[in-house]
């Protein structure tokens, strides 16, 4: 297998220099940028396998980063990467289209592990956002106009329950019994339905949120 | 916080504006313009500008939105309706015996102005104006229809002779100065309009004299004292008026820099004692503990959800149990929280039993972290800490260490729930807590 491609947005200079130096010993680094519409027409240029991306950046932010990159290049994956864990943050990424979100303060290791995981066209949650996807699908939410999409499978929950507990995919995997692949794929459809879903719900669970 | 944000306009919510400065905040943070070397007022100034404060909170003058003063549009705005209606509701009122007009000046009296959006070179709108000669005609046609008139010609004067002044003595400007200022200035169109309104309050004041002979019957005293009084408006009038918005101005400006104080102050006490006390030291851990304990002061700080809900709620009361174990032992403790729930006995006794499954972990395990994964549903509120340390024998705990058993294990047990601890020799420790809701 060829080395994966990746390619750094984050505006933040020193924290763009770490995560470079961080990735370079796994991955090819094929390019990074500060800024917003340099980045978009970068990334259609080199059309990395995976794209960090930072939430908040002068000139439009992460989220349109990602609309305007996948209207062309639908191939590109990206891992929103920031210091915000505000669940807004976290759930317009994702529905941006986002393949996962990592807060900042993740470990280098598993930092690598994520866009390793990416890469090979999973999703990956972290147990802050398997938390907020549990709160976003959660019990308190009346019955949906839509059960299938909006309501998350028993063993969805489960397995978000097992990481938002903080425990790794293999883990979870030998916990629940099932293999890391069927791990992965209720992950998977996850993200699905919170891409998809774009029901009211998930806009009054968040305004619920900032008045709670 | 408007001050500190560079990035993107925020769209729409609160919050997202206050995450949108966060990525910012400490690359802005030394901007030369703040200066936090302000005086402190006495405690009695400071009574006073907490008590402006909390009306310019509640009402002010809408400078965008204005055809007198603004006054109903800031209502308009703050009641979240359309400004006609405002407006129509204060001329409605107006009929009924004039509680408009007094309501009104008192509210122009006590609010200031804010905009959005400065246009220096016409503070004074064409519309504005337009609109404040309609009252003036409005009153004046009122008077005459209720009886308290001098007649026509007494009233033509005295109404030269405010327009006159009010030509010379147009207030200065957002960005120069107009009136008897531009004199001072030199500029010309301002020369000119001076000596249109000189002009035409000279021609008043003769009309005015003129009129004196034909009103003997009114009596020289109520005359003397109506034409002091003139004057001394005249002569002061716009002198006060000016002081009084200098006065909003400047307690605007006194209310923004104390806030830009506040911040600056807080930022030395925290993030740069902190970011030093980094610099000093070797060890890497301390290092990442100073880092952490910082972060989420200054995230709590930042976003201020409420701050009575940190001491109320069982979860952040787990969360802040957390953020000292993680402080004592140096152990990164992360905590996902699902839901929360009011604190009442049980769960006071579910958060200290999760304090100490918590300082366990910390202590014994050698994990690099700690999980806590908090869930309450409306049946039940659970706790899991977790760790992928070095784990134990369950069943071979020393008979002196009581930890677990009293204050997990029984602490649980008796308010209802239950404890479960699973654990093996190097595969980790989970501990569970269940504790039952109570359904309202």
């Amino acid at each position: 297998m060829s080395q994966v491609s990746v390619f750094l947005v984050d505006d933040h200079e020193l924290f763009l220099t770490g995560v470079r130096t961080e990735l370079e010993e796994h991955y090819d680094v094929c390019g990074w940028s500060g800024e917003v519409d340099e980045a978009v027409a970068a990334i259609r240029r080199l059309v990395p396998d995976v794209v960090l991306i930072d939430v908040h950046m002068p000139g439009g932010g992460g989220v349109s980063v990602i609309c305007n990159v996948l209207e062309t290049h639908p191939g590109v994956r990206f891992l929103a990467l920031s210091v915000s864990d505000d669940p807004e943050d976290v759930i317009g990424m994702i529905r941006a289209g986002a393949r996962g979100y990592v807060t900042k303060t993740i470990s280098p290791a598993e930092l690598v592990a994520a866009v390793e995981r990416i890469a090979e066209g999973d999703a990956v949650f972290s147990p802050r956002l398997a938390g907020f996807v549990l709160d976003a699908f959660g019990q308190s939410i009346p019955v949906a106009s839509d059960p299938e999409l909006d309501q998350l499978t028993p063993r969805e929950r489960e397995v978000l329950r097992q990481i938002a507990r903080g425990y790794a995919y293999k883990q979870v995997a030998r916990r629940l019994s099932i293999s890391v692949k069927t791990v992965e794929t209720h992950v998977s459809s996850v993200l699905r339905k919170l891409q998809l879903s774009s029901r009211h719900e998930l806009a009054r669970w968040a305004s619920d949120r900032r008045i709670v | 916080m408007a001050t500190l944000r560079s990035g993107p306009p925020p769209r729409g919510n609160p919050r997202l504006s206050h995450s949108a400065s966060c990525d910012n905040i400490i690359v802005l943070h030394p901007t030369p313009r703040w200066e936090p070397a302000i005086a402190t007022g006495t405690s009695l100034e400071t009574g006073a500008i907490s008590a402006i404060r909390r009306i310019d909170a509640l009402l002010y003058r809408n400078a965008n939105d204005r055809v007198i003063s603004g006054l109903a549009g800031g209502i308009a705005h703050r009641l979240g309706i359309r400004t006609p209606y405002v407006r129509a509701a204060f001329i409605v009122l107006a009929f009924a015996g004039g509680v408009g007009v007094a309501v009104y000046l008192a509210g122009w009296a006590l609010t200031v102005d804010r905009l959005e959006q400065v246009n220096p070179r016409n503070p004074t709108s064409r519309r504005q104006l337009a609109g404040l000669g309609l009252v003036f005609l409005g009153v004046l046609v009122f008077l005459r229809t209720t009886g308290i008139w001098f007649g026509d010609s007494l009233m033509w004067a005295v109404g030269l002779v405010a327009f006159g002044t009010a030509a010379m003595w147009e207030r200065p400007g957002a960005g120069g100065q107009g009136g008897l200022g531009a004199v001072i200035t030199d500029s010309n169109p301002g020369r000119l309009r001076i000596a249109v309104g000189a002009l035409i309050m000279v021609a008043g004041l003769a009309a005015l004299i003129g009129n004196l002979e034909t009103m003997s019957d009114i009596g020289p005293a109520i005359v003397a004292a109506a034409l002091t009084a003139a004057g001394f408006m005249l002569v002061f009038g716009p002198w006060v008026l000016g002081l009084v918005r200098d006065l909003g101005k400047e307690r605007q400006d006194r209310i923004r820099s104390e806030e830009r104080a506040e911040m600056a102050a807080h930022l030395h006490d925290s993030v740069l004692q902190t970011l030093a006390l980094i610099q000093r030291t070797d060890d890497p851990r301390r290092m990442v503990t100073l880092a952490r304990g910082q972060e989420r002061e200054l995230r709590s700080w930042l976003y201020r959800r409420h701050p009575d809900e940190d001491t109320e709620r069982v979860g952040s009361v787990i969360e802040q149990l957390a953020a000292r174990i993680e402080q004592d032992h140096r152990v990164p403790v992360e905590v996902v929280r699902v839901g929360d729930a009011p604190l009442d006995d049980h769960t006071r006794a579910l958060a200290a039993a999760a304090g100490e499954a918590i300082a366990n972990a910390a202590r014994h395990s050698g994990a690099e972290r700690v999980s806590v994964f908090i869930e309450v549903e409306p049946r039940s509120v659970e706790v899991y800490v977790t760790d992928q340390g070095r784990g134990f024998d369950v069943t071979a705990i020393p008979e002196d260490r009581r930890g677990i058993e009293h204050s997990i294990i029984g602490r649980m047990r008796r308010h209802g729930g239950s404890a479960e601890i699973v654990s093996q020799p190097g595969e980790g420790t989970e501990v569970r807590l269940t504790l039952p809701r109570e359904v309202p």
